[in-house]
């Protein structure tokens, strides 16, 4: 039998090994990922960073902030412990030839320790954690009411009429009008709790504003409900929290909220009857290019063809959600395509973001105008959009949804059909 | 390098490749393709076990032993595979011209022929003691034959009684020659415990005759069809009928009075024996109208809270297709609920209300009840 002593363990190799093994392309990859992590790290000081998740604006997003605080706390303090203990006995009992120590077994008041620790600790993050949970699904006490419904890779925002004719608890001034419908920005009225009820035409999607609220999976085939409640006049940004597809990084979602009188405005405006162009304008044949080229699918209520027939879009037919943005008031919204373009130019849109409270209706009321109008991502769209967002409407591989596409797909628009259609747009509000 | 068994399974396993890849391309059919893979990769197998063991043959490691062997001789006894490859090739001919089932059963004649005349051959010549090549043949052949055997028996089995069953003219018929079958299989299997010492023959004769009775039937059932099943009516067929109205139709009977209440629901509406009441699921506010997203399914549940049965329907307005006709239901209904009742119903609209003049409305025949629905 061989029995090792303390000498026999350290080997000579492991003594003189050189540090010239560490090569420079080992060196390279250490910084690099050292790089890597300190970015990582770093980021978290990122200033403009609206999707922060600690920084609450509304009432269901500071209950989360109350429950995360401490729970980050603990699990911070816990996992600090564990690092340091392990990186004590890593250098403090590292291999240094020394024989090894007598082995024992079985310490019970240890044991219940460890046991009994952890179990207070989670009991004591369960209970407030279920507490706020419970507290996050109440939806009963609302006073607004909007449906949301997902499909890839947008959102759409209705909002349902009340038996006393108003909506989210505002009386428009068109009485007897049909719901508003909208997408991309979901426009609620600040210092109201709004609930809303979301599902999904296609895919499982996530419904995610972190400074208002967590995330709400929207299911095809079931309805969630979610609360909503801003504390102040804002916008604030959202993303699509589950993979949906092609272009889920690319389904983004900003929820506005607005003071009272701003948001009756904003009823109102929604509700305007249509306005056509003025006969012999640009926007006037960017009307006809519209019916001709884009009302397959996007609806604009109140629009007519040359016979003085409703134009009513037909999305089902040629999109596998089966819908597609409402354009009826493209530029009351500052964005586009699934809310990942702005409308406005950078100036305009720092305008909006960056208003105090008091100023942040009118400058978002004010909508898009041409000054501000952010012409080159919307003809950079209306050009070719699947080459701006990665979208399933290739015809080719079309087999399996029987033709339909997933997104806007190329229409080779000339660049005097997109000139029209833009002036037509901008009209549009 | 390689022995003479070796070879011709090697060769067989590249044939069989290369008539996967000919069926695949030339008929586009994965499952084809998949057991002529599948056997590529068996006989791919079997020749790698038998360049292992050398043919089980001791002499072959002695060349000169075996170039003195009888199995270097050729074969005395002639082969009828040859036959059933060239129905294969035949079968398979036509099947390029006819029907994919027929290329199918071709390429199988085809293979199992090209197998057995394979091992036939090489088995005739692995040695000079027939007993030795009969048993290297059972070790070769039998891991593929057994189990297709049995896999083809069975499936002529089942796939006769299948046929037998469909063509009794009743479902009590069913039962009835289900329980024959049962009691029959039953006797004979009390017979034969009681008497172990049945010999062999007999027990061969009598389940080689079951086996002739049911192929027969089945093939006879088989070329005289189904029995004709006469369809149910459903809640789909009376809308489609237009037989949505306060008359009790036939798919009233079996209609479901109540729901394990785990479907997601959009809304509540229940009628009274005047009015339809809407409580909108998540939403606590007083609405008079129900919204729904468009081109998205949606479950209402209706509750009749009347004294008397009431269905609720409502016109779907569908857009018509170039030649006129509808993309789509025209109207939805429940069947005729119960008092206290609840059945579901699943709507979609591919239209907006502003596309629809009339408007979207719940309604209950034989009353005045009506509830608007708003699709934006």
């Amino acid at each position: 039998m061989i029995t090792l002593t303390p000498k026999d363990r350290t080997t000579p190799s492991m003594l003189e090994q050189p540090r010239s093994d560490v090569t420079p392309g080992m060196r390279l990859v250490k910084g690099g990922l050292l790089a890597a992590a300190a970015a990582v790290a770093l980021s978290a000081c990122a200033q403009n960073a609206p999707q922060d998740t600690w920084k609450p604006k509304g009432e269901n997003a500071q209950k989360i902030q109350n429950l995360q605080w401490p729970v980050f706390l603990v699990a911070g303090i816990v996992g600090l412990i564990v690092f340091g203990v392990v990186l004590y006995c890593v250098i403090r009992y590292r291999d240094k030839g020394q024989p090894i120590p007598e082995q024992t077994h079985g310490k019970a008041w240890l044991e219940y320790l460890f046991i009994a620790i952890p179990a207070v600790i989670l009991v004591g993050v369960a209970i407030p954690t279920v507490a706020t949970v419970i507290a996050l699904n109440k939806t009963g006490d609302a006073d607004c009411f909007i449906n949301v419904t997902g499909q890839q890779w947008w959102w759409e925002y209705d909002y349902p009429v009340t038996a006393d004719g108003k909506i989210c608890g505002y009386a428009p001034t068109v009485p007897g009008a049909l719901p508003i419908v909208t997408s991309g920005q979901m426009v609620i009225p600040a210092d109201t709790k709004v609930v809303i009820r979301g599902t999904s035409r296609d895919v499982i999607h996530s419904f995610w504003v972190p400074a208002l609220n967590g995330k709400r999976d929207m299911v095809p085939g079931r309805v969630h409900t979610w609360r909503f409640h801003a504390n102040e006049p804002g916008i604030f940004a959202g993303q699509c929290a589950e993979f949906c597809g092609l272009s889920h990084a690319n389904m983004r979602m900003e929820i506005v909220a607005l003071a009272p009188a701003d948001f009756q405005a904003w009823i109102d405006n929604q509700l305007e009857p249509y306005q056509a162009p003025e006969a012999g304008t640009l926007a006037a044949t960017g009307e006809q290019t519209f019916i001709a080229q884009c009302s397959r699918c996007h609806q604009i209520d109140g629009l007519v063809d040359t016979d003085g027939q409703p134009v009513i879009a037909a999305p089902d037919q040629f999109v596998w959600s089966g819908a597609a943005p409402n354009l009826t008031n493209l530029m009351t919204r500052n964005t586009f395509a699934g809310a990942t373009w702005d409308l406005l130019t950078e100036q305009c849109r720092a305008d909006v973001w960056e208003a105090t409270p008091a100023e942040f209706g009118a400058a978002y009321l004010a909508g898009v105008s041409k000054q501000c109008l952010n012409e080159i991502d919307l003809k950079e769209w209306l050009r070719n959009a699947p080459a701006k967002k990665p979208m399933f409407t290739d015809p080719a591989k079309l087999v399996e949804t029987d033709g339909k596409t997933r997104g806007m797909p190329y229409l080779a628009l000339s660049e005097d059909q997109i000139n029209e259609l833009v002036a037509y747009l901008l009209e549009r509000k | 390098m390689f022995t003479t068994g070796s070879k011709l399974l090697i060769g067989s396993a590249v044939a069989a490749a290369a008539f996967a890849a000919i069926y695949g391309i030339t008929q586009e059919g994965t499952l084809g393709t998949i057991g002529l893979v599948s056997a590529a990769i068996a006989l791919a197998l079997l020749a790698g076990i038998n360049v292992f063991v050398r043919d089980s043959n001791v002499s072959a490691m002695d060349h000169g032993a075996f170039e003195s062997a009888a199995a270097a001789n050729d074969s005395a006894r002639q082969s009828l595979w040859p036959l059933l490859v060239a129905v294969g090739a035949t079968a398979v001919t036509l099947g390029l011209v006819t029907q994919r089932a027929v290329f199918i059963l071709g390429m199988a004649a085809i293979l199992v022929g090209l197998l057995e005349w394979v091992v036939q051959a090489w088995s005739e010549r692995a040695s000079a003691d027939a007993g030795h090549n009969a048993a290297a043949r059972g070790l070769m052949a039998h891991p593929l034959e057994l189990p297709v055997t049995a896999a083809a028996g069975a499936g002529v089995v089942v796939y006769s009684f299948s046929r037998v069953m469909l063509g009794l003219p009743s479902k009590s018929a069913t039962v009835a020659a289900f329980a024959v079958a049962g009691a029959l299989i039953l006797g004979v299997g009390t017979i034969l415990g009681m008497k172990p010492g049945t010999s062999k023959s007999t027990l061969t004769g009598a389940f080689s005759i079951a086996a002739v009775a049911l192929v027969a039937g089945g093939t006879v059932a088989g070329f005289t069809g189904g029995r004709a099943v006469e369809p149910h009516h459903t809640p789909a067929t009376i809308a489609e009928e237009n037989d949505c109205g306060a008359e009790p139709t036939e798919a009233d009977e079996n209609g479901s009075q109540s729901i394990a209440a785990k479907s997601n629901l959009i809304a509540e509406i229940a009628y009274d024996g005047s009015d339809l009441n809407l409580d909108l699921i998540g939403f606590n506010g007083d609405f008079e109208s129900l919204t729904v997203p468009k081109s998205n399914a949606n479950n209402v549940l209706f509750r009749n809270e009347s004294n008397e049965p009431a269905r609720l329907v409502i016109e779907m307005h569908p857009a018509l297709d170039d030649n006129g006709l509808p993309i789509g239901p025209e109207r939805l209904c429940t069947t005729l609920v119960e008092e206290g009742g609840v059945q579901l119903l699943t709507i979609k609209f591919t239209r907006p209300s502003r596309a629809v003049p009339e408007g979207y409305a719940f309604t209950v025949p034989g009353s005045d009840a009506e509830l608007e629905v708003v699709v934006p």
